[in-house]
């Protein structure tokens, strides 16, 4: 068991920042806990990381206490904070010497850089990096002892797209040679693209766990049809399927439906029944943004949401 | 963890040989302050000088370990630097031994010049061994280091540190017989001074400069010396910080300011009475009368 944790609770305070986490990992992979900021997410990991103490409950990483066992944990972990500095005048070879010398195990300087393919700036002082470049530096502090379980706390928060990809593909890299990463992120599509695994949480609280793919399985929320055919259709048996005709945009009839796999077959039957032939097909269903937004909700829920689909209905339909 | 103890030392080393700032405090002003006090004070007379540097040898200790040591702690924790040392396995002690040993690099280069220019430009006699001189230093060292690393942890940012560091500075400074003859304050300043480390280090050091007196003879002064930086040595891991919002422990505080009193208090009835509470020899001592009439001039 990588990470267990049973009733895990911390207030600071009056204010609850965690209420009761329930959690269990165990596979090796990318899981990413994903909430909007305030939502305990670097509450958690840091308690992950012995940092900070539960107010209650149990949580033990790699079989260990992180609040009584946390220099033996340490050795095992590799950590990248969110709020931290390096010190600025020390090239990239030096930081990463200066904390191997920590660790009882540690990898060279240059396995490193490789690792995240900076090899070019190994005698480049910190502070004449760009912040992509730190922040990769700050993420090869977590690979220096090459441990068994590694905690990023928003590794892409404050980068550009380019900047974000380069640590998305290190990150990726890291799964592939079979290391257990846990990161927490705010960025909806870094957590869909990134993680094999994703805890959604909201106030302290655990609201979704699952892989990307049954997040959104098991969303609630229409899915959208556009088709094309060549003639006339009559929506009425459909209908009946549970499939809503909304008029017709760009040429295609529109409807939406609860249950688009059903909606697929009934479409089928009645095409061939009316012997209609089917030009074109587009479906929409709910995408992880729609399944965040409707647990985490917001003051304006509703209308966020529709604004939100909006255009890219519209850009579907030209 | 004597490996990271090497190489966080050497790191700061790198760091400080890359910072202008550093360098300054370091190499230049030991310089600037020897020169201007054995110029404004001492008159250009070796006899008056050498009276003189002890006391500024004694302001360089202090200096370098409260200002050099706990300022650097301070912009340490304050920036976040300590925070990421706290997710690696690094201990406390592993830290405030680093700023120590860098604290007598630096101090050691800064005594040295000073020392080099007070005989090779103002030509004093230093009467006692230089071995002994080396010990008395290295004592002063072991006394002041860990208060300065104290000041480090206990000191919440930036602004506060300046704050503490003076209002233990300026006492130190002019109670001690550093910045003016011991002998010269009256009795009950005396006696305050006796409750503060760097009285004995003036004494230690004059004694030696002035007097040559050798390390048998100052076994009291140094024992005072080693027993508190000991004892602030074992108190700092008790006080130790890793981010600046983590509450100062107020209770062990207290307990660390009454025990290094205690020791002082002790120190102070145990030596009756210090060599340096006596007047010089007549020729040094009107002209010491002189350089008293100068420091009153001094805005």
């Amino acid at each position: 068991m990588v990470i267990q944790a049973e009733k895990l609770s911390k207030h600071y305070g009056t204010t609850r920042a965690l209420q009761g986490i329930d959690l269990q990992i165990s596979e090796s992979g990318i899981v990413g806990i994903l909430g909007p900021n305030g939502a305990g997410k670097t509450t958690m990991i840091e308690i992950f990381e012995g940092l900070r103490m539960p107010s209650s409950g149990r949580v033990s990483v790699l079989g260990l206490d992180p609040a009584r066992q946390s220099s033996t944990l340490k050795q095992r972990l590799g950590i990248q904070l969110q709020s931290t500095s390096i010190p600025p005048d020390l090239t990239s070879t030096e930081i990463l010497k200066l904390f191997a010398a920590f660790y009882q195990k540690s990898l060279q300087p240059g396995e490193i850089l490789k690792r995240i393919e900076l090899q070019e700036k190994a005698g480049v002082r910190f502070s004449n990096l760009s912040g992509g470049q730190q922040q990769r530096i700050a993420i090869g502090l977590a690979l220096v002892n090459d441990p068994e379980l590694i905690l990023l706390d928003e590794p892409t928060t404050g980068l550009d797209p380019v900047a974000r990809r380069g640590v998305h593909d290190i990150i990726s890299r890291l799964r592939d040679q079979g290391s257990t990463v846990l990161l927490t992120t705010h960025y909806i599509e870094e957590a869909e693209k990134l993680c094999d695994r994703i805890i959604i949480v909201k106030s302290g609280k655990i609201v979704a766990d699952g892989t990307p793919f049954d997040l959104v399985s098991q969303a609630e929320g229409s899915s959208t049809i556009w088709i094309a055919v060549d003639g006339e259709l009559d929506p009425a048996p459909l209908q009946q399927a549970g499939v809503t005709p909304q008029g017709t945009e760009g040429g295609h009839l529109h409807f939406i439906t609860l249950d688009p796999a059903a909606a697929v077959i009934a479409l089928g039957h009645v095409l061939q029944a009316q012997n209609l032939r089917l030009i074109d097909l587009r479906m929409k269903r709910p995408t992880l943004e729609d399944v965040y937004l409707s647990l985490i909700g917001q003051p304006e829920d509703e209308q966020v949401h529709d604004d939100a689909r909006k255009p890219s209905m519209q850009n579907r339909a030209e | 963890m004597f490996r990271g103890l090497g190489r966080m030392a050497y790191s700061y080393l790198l760091m400080m040989f890359r910072t202008k700032t550093a360098l300054f405090w370091t190499l230049v002003f030991p310089l600037f302050i020897l020169i201007g006090f054995a110029i404004v004070f001492g008159g250009g007379d070796p006899e008056r000088i050498a009276y003189i540097v002890p006391g500024i040898l004694t302001i360089t200790i202090i200096s370098a370990t409260f200002f050099g040591t706990s300022m650097n702690m301070v912009a340490q924790r304050e920036n976040g630097v300590f925070r990421r040392y706290r997710a690696t396995p690094v201990s406390p002690i592993v830290v405030v031994s680093a700023h120590a040993l860098v604290s007598i690099f630096n101090l050691s280069i800064s005594l040295l010049l000073q020392i080099l220019a007070a005989v090779l430009i103002f030509n004093i006699q230093i009467n006692g061994s230089l071995i002994s001189l080396a010990v008395v230093a290295f004592c002063g060292f072991f006394a002041f280091a860990p208060l300065g690393l104290i000041v480090g942890s206990v000191a919440k940012d930036m602004k506060t540190a300046p704050a503490i560091t003076n209002l233990l500075f300026f006492p130190m400074m002019f109670l001690s017989g550093a910045a003016m003859p011991f002998f010269m304050l009256p009795d009950w300043l005396q006696t305050i001074g006796k409750l503060l480390p760097a009285t004995y280090v003036v004494e230690s050091m004059l004694g030696v400069m002035v007097r040559g007196a050798g390390l048998t003879e100052l076994f009291a002064p140094l024992l005072v010396l080693l027993a508190s930086g000991l004892v602030a040595f074992l108190l700092n891991g008790m006080l130790f910080r890793w981010e600046s919002n983590e509450p100062l422990n107020f209770k062990r505080l207290g307990m660390a300011v009454s025990l290094l009193t205690l020791i002082y208090i002790i120190a102070g009835l145990a030596i009756p009475s210090l060599k340096m509470s006596q007047r010089p020899v007549a020729s040094i001592e009107s002209k010491t009368d002189m350089q008293y009439a100068n420091a009153r001039k001094w805005p």
